[in-house]
């Protein structure tokens, strides 16, 4: 392993290395937009210039080298990351270390080390990201990271035969593989704390500020799926619940953390909707589910007294809950003192000129409930615009807005009519989540997308409870049926405007979708209980873990006995053709008059054993094994060989062979 | 001491291992065809490596409880077992045909030739043959195929060598797995001695056969009658005696002008035993090549003159295991065995 200098190689001896050094690069890029970017392109670099010193046969670094270079990758990872546990630390760890590794690699065994790290970044980029539209790219990495072991273990092999090889057994392995995925007994827990800090989060947070919306409708990504089991509420109904916020600064709404009432009791009015949401994960805590849900669907998840569901730990996994929904409540307790005191609550000198409107309005009002009327007539008749790029706020965002700007986004309206209410005495919230949803025929769900996001607000009103209000509707009545794109085109990135452009294109799209979401419940999230479900669709009567092993060893027996039956069948001698067994039966046939030929005699030698053995059949034996022999070795007539070789049986079939006269002396 | 004796331990348990093997399978008569039975298959290094690196995904993926992680391993376990499957495949089935070692002369480097067939119309690919504690040589056998490997043996001293048996060996296709087999096969090698020495061959000998001249018809001598062996032309079969039902004989005869010789091992001087035979042995080369008769006699052996490449091998075998054990045991030194 010292330092020498490495003979030039080119062609069949540079081959493995560069095939590990490929399967090691695939690993790279298939994490390299999770690590920070110097790591990746340090590996790549590195890669090049390891494949480039191959070829010219430079001398590689010396152990000292070496060893600084590792212990400095330790540090810089240490300082960057804080810790070397942890998915995205340990990746960027591994990567740059087995690109180390490459400074060293010339036995055989460096080199698969370095096709077993490429293995291990395609772990860790599965263990990242399970979406469908990443699978062919793991699957080229498998595909590569095998045909890698294939030339490593045979310098000889061409690309092509690695390929078709390493392909080729992969194939063979898959049903296997889906034996085992769909029987290997899982774990219900963890074995060791698993670390996801440093990961993004996504969707809606827990704070909104006038322009935070707006940046997520940008985003065409999904954010759920929703199936109702039975009739799906109408469109304007359709609001999903994230993040209740209560506490205004007067420019940003925040969610108070650590408070912890009891949820009032009400009584439920109007249809029940019963629906699955699949989410996808966000690394928030939030569940998003229709508008007031009636229960917590998990033991993890607690449903709040402001009818939001809150999960224990943040979505770090796609999951899938059933809940059960209604649209219209009615309170049955007053509003407790503390909730009425934080519902209309507003920070003191800011926003005067809102104060002052709400007082106006609320005085000319009979009630809460024809305040809250005034109010939206307010807003309708007083020019306001719906729009995606408003202007900046000023300090006093609320007054800025209602009097000067007086255009904004859902945000911008729901903040400002919580403030009017609150300035008036009536508690009210802000209530972020997403609206609509489009409907997927072929898989039958609604999807929401981060785009759908919205912001509206809930009041407290006398003998209703909270009572949901969306000012929005008042100013674009229209945003309830269709999304935010048919009214404003402008919203859509790029790509989503032309993904949108046709109907042809839209419903690729919804099929994709429909795939991803097949994806996601079936393979994604297909766990012990899904195991146990479909041991029971087998007909297994109350399946458990024992019944599950039961299943695997079976499977596992099944499929080598196939492997073996189909290997025997291919490894099997060829059956002798028609020529092969015409000469067996004349061997046969000369074998019982005398010595039967041994294993080692060609068809000559065998006429003179017969020959010396019955020298009165000389002739005629001679004759037909010669024949045979020409038939067999003798240059091919192509034209008569088909019959020459019928003739030849005949011949055989016709030769008769008297005992003879007199034993042999 | 400790050292010599876990080498010695681990000789000791290789030699039990090869004794039950060679009890298991009995002796092999080629040709032989490699039969599940004795096929032997156990993970290399890399696939040892392979398995562990598979456990380690299949915690990662249980811990995380991530589908695709899970389903990645499974893959890759399932590709290892069929990695195993083909590498025992790839040795299934393959007919050892004939292996042999020819003759050769000491300080040059020799050959054991071993023809495989692969009788199936699966193509084998990176089989590879070694005698004990030597090198492998690899062969790809395409379908309906032989091929001829020559594993080279140095020939040091002269003798016979002789190989116990072959190993017959594959990591194709991922070298993940290797596949093994032993062929029990007897070959021996005959190491004739170096041929060397300046000594002029001595002209002429007084040793002559009890031959007479047959006849006038041509001016060679008429040496007698000897048994038929292949290669014999037709003509100097004696077929009046073949059809009176005696075996097939083969009438010899002396080419007009030829020389006759006997080499004597004991009219040489040299003290050194092998560098007579270095001279005796460069002698019968020449003779040989000069088309002339020749014998050999040694302390208890005897060759009578004669000529062709079999008695030019029967002098030299004898050259060869003089005094050695094999020696004894070829007793008249009419060693014909290759």
């Amino acid at each position: 392993m010292a330092a020498a200098p490495a003979p030039r190689a080119d062609g069949a001896a540079l081959r493995p290395l560069a095939w590990a050094c490929a399967a090691f690069a695939g690993g790279v890029l298939l994490n390299c937009d999770r690590v920070p970017a110097w790591t990746a392109a340090a590996a790549l670099l590195l890669i090049a210039w390891r494949l480039t010193t191959e070829r010219s046969g430079a001398r590689l670094p010396g152990t000292v080298v070496r060893a600084l270079l590792a212990l400095a990758v330790v540090a810089v990872v240490l300082l960057r990351f804080h810790t070397l546990n942890g998915l995205a630390a340990g990746t960027a760890l591994l990567m740059l270390m087995a690109a180390l590794k490459l400074l060293e690699t010339r036995a055989r065994r460096d080199q698969l080390v370095m096709v077993g790290a490429g293995l291990f970044l395609l772990l860790s980029a599965c263990l990242d990201r399970q979406s469908l539209a990443r699978v062919p790219l793991y699957t080229l990495q498998v595909w590569l990271c095998c045909s890698a072991l294939a030339v490593v273990a045979c310098a000889g092999f061409g690309a092509r035969a690695a390929l078709r090889l390493a392909g080729r057994a992969l194939l063979l392995a898959l049903p296997l593989a889906v034996l085992l995925f769909v029987f290997f007994p899982r774990l219900a827990g963890a074995f060791w704390a698993i670390h996801r800090a440093g990961e993004a989060q996504t969707g809606l947070s827990d704070t909104m500020s006038p322009g935070s919306i707006v940046r997520l409708v940008a985003d065409y990504d999904p954010a759920f799926r929703v199936q109702f089991a039975g009739r799906a509420p109408p469109a304007e109904e359709l609001y999903w619940r994230g993040p209740v916020l209560h506490d205004f600064d007067g420019h940003t709404w925040r969610r108070r953390s650590g408070v912890f009432h009891l949820r009032q009791r009400l009584q439920y009015l109007g249809t029940p909707y019963r629906y699955r949401v699949a989410l996808e994960p966000t690394r928030q805590r939030w569940w998003f589910a229709l508008d007031t849900p009636a229960q917590s669907p998990d033991a993890n998840v607690l449903l709040t007294y402001d009818d939001q569901l809150l999960g224990a730990e943040p979505l770090t996994e796609p999951i899938s809950f059933d809940a059960l929904s209604y649209t219209r409540t009615r309170a049955l307790e007053p509003l407790g003192a503390f909730g009425r005191q934080q519902d209309t609550a507003l920070p003191p000198r800011a926003n005067p000129r809102s104060l002052e409107l709400a007082q106006t309005l609320r005085q000319r009002a009979g009630s809460d409930a024809d305040f809250v009327q005034a109010t939206l007539d307010y807003l309708r008749t007083g020019g306001f615009e719906y729009t995606l790029t408003p202007q900046a706020l000023g300090a006093d965002a609320v007054d800025d807005f209602l009097f000067n700007t007086r255009a904004g986004f859902c945000g911008h309206y729901a903040s400002a009519f919580v403030t009017l209410m609150r300035a008036a005495s009536v508690p009210a919230r802000v209530v972020t989540g997403y609206l609509g949803g489009e409907w997927n025929p072929i898989g039958g769900y609604f999807l929401v997308r981060q785009s759908d996001a919205h912001a509206w607000a809930e009041v407290w009103l006398q003998g209703r409870g909270w009572t949901r209000v969306d000012p929005t509707a008042v100013i674009a009545p229209e945003r309830l049926r269709r999304g935010v794109f048919d009214l404003l085109p402008d919203a859509l990135a790029t790509r989503a405007r032309l993904l949108r452009s046709s109907a042809w294109l839209t419903g690729l799209l919804q099929r994709w979708d429909a795939a991803n979401a097949w994806w996601s419940d079936h393979v994604v999230k297909f766990d012990y209980s899904a195991q146990l479900d479909l041991l029971g669709r087998f007909g297994v009567r109350s399946p458990d873990a024992r019944t599950l092993g039961w299943a695997f060893v079976l499977a596992l027996l099944g499929w080598l006995a196939l492997i073996a039956w189909h290997i025997g069948r291919s490894a099997r001698p060829a059956p002798p053709d028609a020529l092969a067994r015409a000469y067996a039966r004349l061997c046969r046939k000369l074998g019982r008059i005398g010595p039967p030929r041994a294993p080692h005699q060609g068809p000559l030698s065998f006429a003179a054993t017969v020959s010396a053995h019955r020298p009165d059949l000389r002739h005629s034996v001679h004759a037909l094994l010669a024949r045979y022999a020409q038939l067999r070795y003798g240059p091919a007539a192509p034209g008569t060989r088909t019959q020459d070789i019928a003739e030849f049986r005949r011949a055989v079939a016709r030769l008769s062979l008297p005992r003879a006269l007199s034993g042999p002396q | 001491m400790r050292v010599r004796a876990r080498v010695h331990d681990s000789m000791r348990v290789r030699a039990r291992v090869h004794d039950w093997m060679r009890r298991r399978q009995g002796p092999d008569v080629l040709p032989v065809t490699l039969e599940r039975r004795r096929l032997y298959i156990l993970p290399t290094g890399a696939g040892v490596a392979f398995g562990l690196l598979l456990f380690l995904m299949l915690l990662a993926g249980l811990n995380y409880g991530n589908s695709l992680a899970l389903f990645l391993t499974f893959l890759l376990a399932a590709f290892a077992l069929v990695a195993m499957q083909q590498c025992h495949r790839n040795l299934l089935g393959i007919a050892v045909i004939a292996a042999s070692a020819p003759a050769v002369f000491a300080r040059t480097t020799g050959a054991v030739h071993l023809t495989l067939a692969n009788p199936a119309r699966l193509a084998r690919a990176q089989v590879e043959a070694a005698m004990a504690q030597r090198a492998a040589v690899g062969a790809d056998l395409p379908a309906h195929e032989r091929r001829r490997l020559e594993l080279p043996l140095p020939a040091l001293t002269r003798g016979i060598v002789r190989i116990e048996r072959l190993r017959l060996a594959t990591a194709h296709p991922f070298g993940l797995f290797r596949a093994w087999t032993w062929v029990h096969t007897p070959i021996e090698m005959m190491i004739y001695p170096r041929p060397h020495g300046a000594l002029p061959m001595p002209a002429h000998s007084g040793h002559k056969s009890g031959a007479r001249p047959r006849g006038g018809s041509d001016a060679d001598e008429w040496l007698g009658l000897r048994p038929f062996r292949d290669g014999d032309s037709p003509r100097q079969v004696d077929w009046k005696a073949y059809a009176r039902e005696a075996p097939l004989l083969v009438k010899e005869y002396r080419p007009a002008g030829a020389e006759l010789h006997l080499f004597d091992f004991a009219q040489l001087t040299d003290p050194d035993t092998e560098a007579r035979l270095s001279q005796l042995a460069r002698w019968v080369i020449e003779a040989e090549a000069h088309g002339e008769r020749y014998g050999v006699a040694l302390p208890g052996v005897l060759l009578p003159p004669d000529r062709g490449p079999e008695h030019r091998h029967r002098c030299l075998a004898a050259l060869a295991v003089f005094g050695t054990d094999d020696g004894a045991r070829h007793g008249g030194g009419a060693g014909a065995s290759r």
